[in-house]
């Protein structure tokens, strides 16, 4: 385990203890996570990178409370979510998480706002509040403009950064995000990871992305190394610029599986 | 593995979209066998005497269920093969022939039909002697009928399921050939990206296509509607109120929901999301459907409301027109000035069943008379001829049992029930000149009596009742032969109606010289005609609400991924449940409750025809009966809406 030392102090947000995962039946079952421990502190960006099959996306899930562990616990924000019901589960991811997925899943009927504005629509905000709200973040990911457009509409990239507003509108705890980028070309992509990581600073949000791309990864504070459903290793960036730690991450993934990374 | 074993795989792999659909075709074919059987039974036709009645309603019912039918599975076919369309494909990319895909589909759809037909045919035989029984109570007939299994009913229905499924089968090759690979992969997904309405355009043809409806209303109940062009009047109405119906369902209502959700500006919330924005994005696409809809509905509502309504006034209607138990006249050869004697012998009869009557002999005066007045009816023409009038005495009506006012002197009151409809409040008062004699009597007729106050010969003409002074002033200076004798008889106790009857053929064939036979006449016809109202409704009905469930769960498939992503953003099934459950009363309330308010209007106008009867009650519960079971649909759609959003996470 190759690890460098932690500078990013700050409050556990997320904790995660011998997380398991198995699909299939109790005769023929695949054991897609075999036992993984994980910190992320408040203000991390954490990215997850791994070659296919190694369990990035189960590992998301199970932390995103989309999906339940086999075994272990989870706790995130104080509240171990391993153990609550679905009922409560899915009030705790509207008031606590944000999600950005691979392909937006955006409402194709509904515009930019109401999309962004989704979340807050239970939330007991006045319309006031969650105006403010919505102009602030908007704002910030530069689509305040297009609030009145369908998504049909727009680009690729500004469906994501919608998607990444809907993530962020409610000022969840943790924000989790798969494979964001996968779907944009290199600008937009750069454009959206730029982006975050400017929030994750501003506003202190916590960021979980997995992501195959090194590229993309390079924008984390933190990545870690998925192999076979195991933790492999995890770089901290530190006070390296960029393009440094890009490289890093490059030597990194020479280790873990070759010269072959995994285009998905 | 062989075409079969790959159809019966996919068969019931399918099984469970297929369900309702597999129930409305057997559905189909037990109404459809069952009305071709009562229509080929002998014993039946033979021992109701209903064969000339029967035969054309029937007739005229199994055409109008084959029709439907068509359109049904026609379309639910289309729907399917939507549905399909990536599983076709993926036959293709492995390599099957278009040719071996269509042979597959036409053999599932074969397979299908022929099962329903099996299904169907069996369920008949169990329930036809059911309807039969019901049909028989609805036309007043007792006794014990026969139904044996018929041959022709059975050819007859096999044929025209096999017209149906060569139909069906030819537009699947025809669909399959003509689909590019490409298509097929994205078919299920191709949906319409939503748009902004252009404001001014929508609001200009969304508030006209209310206007158009507003207008068929108000001309179908207005007085320009009933004159010599009564058919094209119709006509256009129809066609304000169906194509008024298309521009509400695809601009009126998008617009309006458009200005909503404009004011909402955003915060459209949860239930806003599930059912607005998705009806507004559908309400295009959707829109002919569901004005076929709305207007089968209409129709269906219509049908059954007056049918029923029918029925339930047999009784008040035949008494407007036969207003005595039985009456007595001198009409017909070998009956003249028998009237007295054969009362006599009626009554001995009578007395010896130990029925009990009131006797009451009637003379009125058969003259002619001219009308003026500043708004008499134009279709009567009265103004130029002169018209057959018949004077009678309000106190030997009285006497008779009738209840009636009895009118000041000189003036008088009409009783025509085929004219009643066209004698609206502003007709009155006017004058008729009635020839006595040498000279005029003048009345002055003041309002419309709710009923006829003889029937026979005399139910025939305009009748107008004056009082005894009047009467008799008229009478002394009309010529004697004028004066018509007639005898009326009423029962003390109408449970004897039957067996006075019986009696009472022995003197007058004429069946409305008879209150009990008019009565039994039209209740076999309004029996029949209800019968089959009930049943081609229930057909349009089943096949109303397949239609928008099938709609409803192709769209539930469309939107399973918006449904996932809601699960994904905290939302629960419950929460996700009540927007959908909010844009499901849209889907169903809409045509429902437009199908209410056309067929409400359609009924008014001809509400006309009902003299006596208010039938706000036959006509409400007949509607509400049309709704309970379209809710039944409402309720399957939503529970295969819950069933989605459970497993969409």
């Amino acid at each position: 385990m190759v690890t460098t030392t932690n500078t990013k102090p700050g409050r556990a947000v997320l904790q995660a203890h011998q997380i398991r995962k198995s699909f299939g039946s109790k005769l023929n079952s695949t054991e897609v996570l075999k036992g993984i421990n994980l910190q992320v502190r408040e203000g991390e960006f954490v990215g997850i990178m791994g070659p296919s099959g190694a369990g990035k996306t189960t590992l998301l899930n199970v932390l995103a409370t989309i999906d339940r562990p086999t075994s272990g616990t989870i706790t995130i924000d104080g509240n171990e979510t391993s153990k609550m019901k679905d009922a409560q589960l899915s009030t705790f991811r509207r008031d606590k998480l944000g999600f950005i997925f691979q392909d937006y899943n955006l409402l194709d009927t509904l515009t930019v706002k109401e999309n962004i504005l989704l979340p807050a629509s239970l939330g007991g905000l006045s319309k006031k509040a969650a105006e403010e709200q919505f102009n602030d973040i908007a704002g910030i990911l530069g689509i305040k403009e297009h609030g009145h457009k369908y998504p049909h509409e727009i680009s690729g990239g500004q469906k994501q950064r919608t998607s990444a507003a809907r993530a962020l509108v409610n000022h969840p705890s943790m924000v989790f995000a798969d494979e964001p980028t996968g779907a944009l070309d290199s600008k937009s992509a750069s454009a959206l990871l730029g982006t975050l990581e400017d929030v994750n600073k501003s506003r202190g949000v916590t960021i979980m992305m997995v992501t195959h791309d090194a590229v993309a990864s390079s924008y984390c504070s933190r990545v870690i190394f998925l192999k076979d459903g195991a933790m492999y290793s995890e770089l901290y960036r530190g006070d390296k610029a960029r393009q440094a730690f890009f490289q890093d991450i490059l030597n990194m993934q020479a280790v873990l599986g070759g010269d072959r990374v995994d285009a998905r | 593995m062989t075409l079969v074993d790959l159809v019966l795989r996919s068969m019931r792999k399918n099984l469970k979209h297929y369900y309702l659909y597999f129930f409305a075709l057997i559905f189909g074919v037990t109404l459809f066998f069952i009305f071709s059987t009562l229509q080929h039974d002998s014993a039946v036709v033979e021992q109701t005497d209903l064969s000339a009645k029967m035969a054309s309603g029937f007739q005229a019912a199994t055409v109008l269920l084959f029709g439907i039918l068509i359109i049904f599975v026609t379309y639910a076919n289309d729907l399917f093969l939507k549905r399909r369309s990536r599983e076709i494909g993926l036959y293709q990319l492995v390599g099957l022939t278009k040719g071996a895909v269509s042979r597959l589909l036409i053999i599932e759809n074969i397979l299908l039909g022929a099962g329903a037909f099996i299904v169907g045919i069996g369920a008949g035989l169990l329930v036809s002697r059911l309807f039969l029984l019901l049909l028989m109570k609805l036309v007043g007939y007792e006794g014990f009928v026969n139904l044996s299994f018929s041959g022709a009913a059975f050819l007859q229905t096999a044929a025209v399921f096999a017209v149906l499924i060569v139909i069906t089968s030819f537009r699947m090759f025809w669909k399959i050939r003509r689909s590019q690979l490409i298509d097929l992969f994205n078919d299920d997904q191709k949906d319409e990206h939503p748009k902004q309405p252009k404001p001014i355009r929508s609001a200009l043809l969304g508030i006209l296509g209310v206007a158009m409806v507003g207008f068929g209303y108000w001309f179908a109940n207005s007085e320009y509607m009933l004159n010599m062009f009564l058919f094209l009047n119709m006509l256009l109405v129809l066609a304000f109120v169906i194509a008024g119906t298309y521009l509400v369902f695809r601009v009126t209502i998008g617009w309006l929901m458009t200005l909503v959700r404009k004011q909402k500006n955003g915060h459209i919330g949860l239930a806003g999301a599930l059912s607005t924005a998705p009806l507004m994005h559908r309400m295009k696409a959707n829109a002919k459907s569901l004005t076929v809809i709305t207007t089968l509905s209409a129709m269906t509502l219509a049908m059954a409301g007056f049918a029923y309504s029918m029925y339930y006034s047999t009784e008040q209607e035949t008494r407007v027109r036969v207003p005595h138990d039985f009456l007595i006249d001198e009409v017909g050869e070998g009956n003249e000035g028998t009237s007295a004697e054969t009362a006599e012998q009626f009554a001995e009869d009578l007395e010896a069943a130990g029925i009990g009557y009131n006797r009451q002999s009637i003379t009125y005066l058969d003259l002619t008379a001219s009308m003026s007045g500043d708004h008499l009816p134009e279709l009567l023409n009265w103004e130029e001829n002169t018209v057959t009038t018949l004077i009678f005495n309000t106190r030997e009506l009285k006497a008779a049992g009738l209840d009636i006012e009895e009118p000041a002197a000189g003036e008088a009151m009409i009783h025509d029930s085929g004219i009643s409809w066209l004698m609206t409040d502003d007709v009155f008062p006017f004058e008729a000149s009635v020839a006595a004699g040498e000279g005029t009597e003048k009345l002055n007729v003041t309002s419309l009596g709710t009923q006829e106050v003889a029937s026979g010969y005399a139910g025939v003409y305009t009748q107008l009742t004056v009082s005894g002074e009047t009467y008799d002033q008229i009478k002394a200076a009309a010529p004697a032969e004028s004066q018509r004798p007639l005898v009326a008889f009423n029962l003390d106790d109408k449970d004897d109606l039957a067996e006075a009857s019986a009696i009472f053929k022995n003197y007058r064939e004429e069946m409305t010289l008879d209150f009990y036979s008019s009565y039994k006449e039209s209740l076999s016809y309004n029996g029949i005609t209800i019968f089959i109202t009930g049943f081609l409704g229930l057909a349009f009905l089943v096949s109303t609400g397949s239609i928008l469930y099938f709609k409803q769960m192709s769209e539930a498939e469309q939107e399973k991924r918006s449904y996932t992503t809601l699960r994904q953003l905290g939302f629960k099934t419950g929460e996700i449940m009540k927007g959908i459950r909010r844009k499901q009363a849209f889907v169903f309330g809409i045509p429902l409750l437009m199908g209410l308010v056309h067929s409400v209007f359609a009924i008014k106008s001809v509400s006309f025809m009902f003299m006596s009867t208010d039938i706000t009650l036959p006509v409400t519960i007949a509607m509400i009966a049309y709704g309970l079971i379209y809710l039944v649909f409402a309720v399957l759609t939503i529970g295969y809406y819950r069933k989605t959003v459970h497993a969409a996470l």
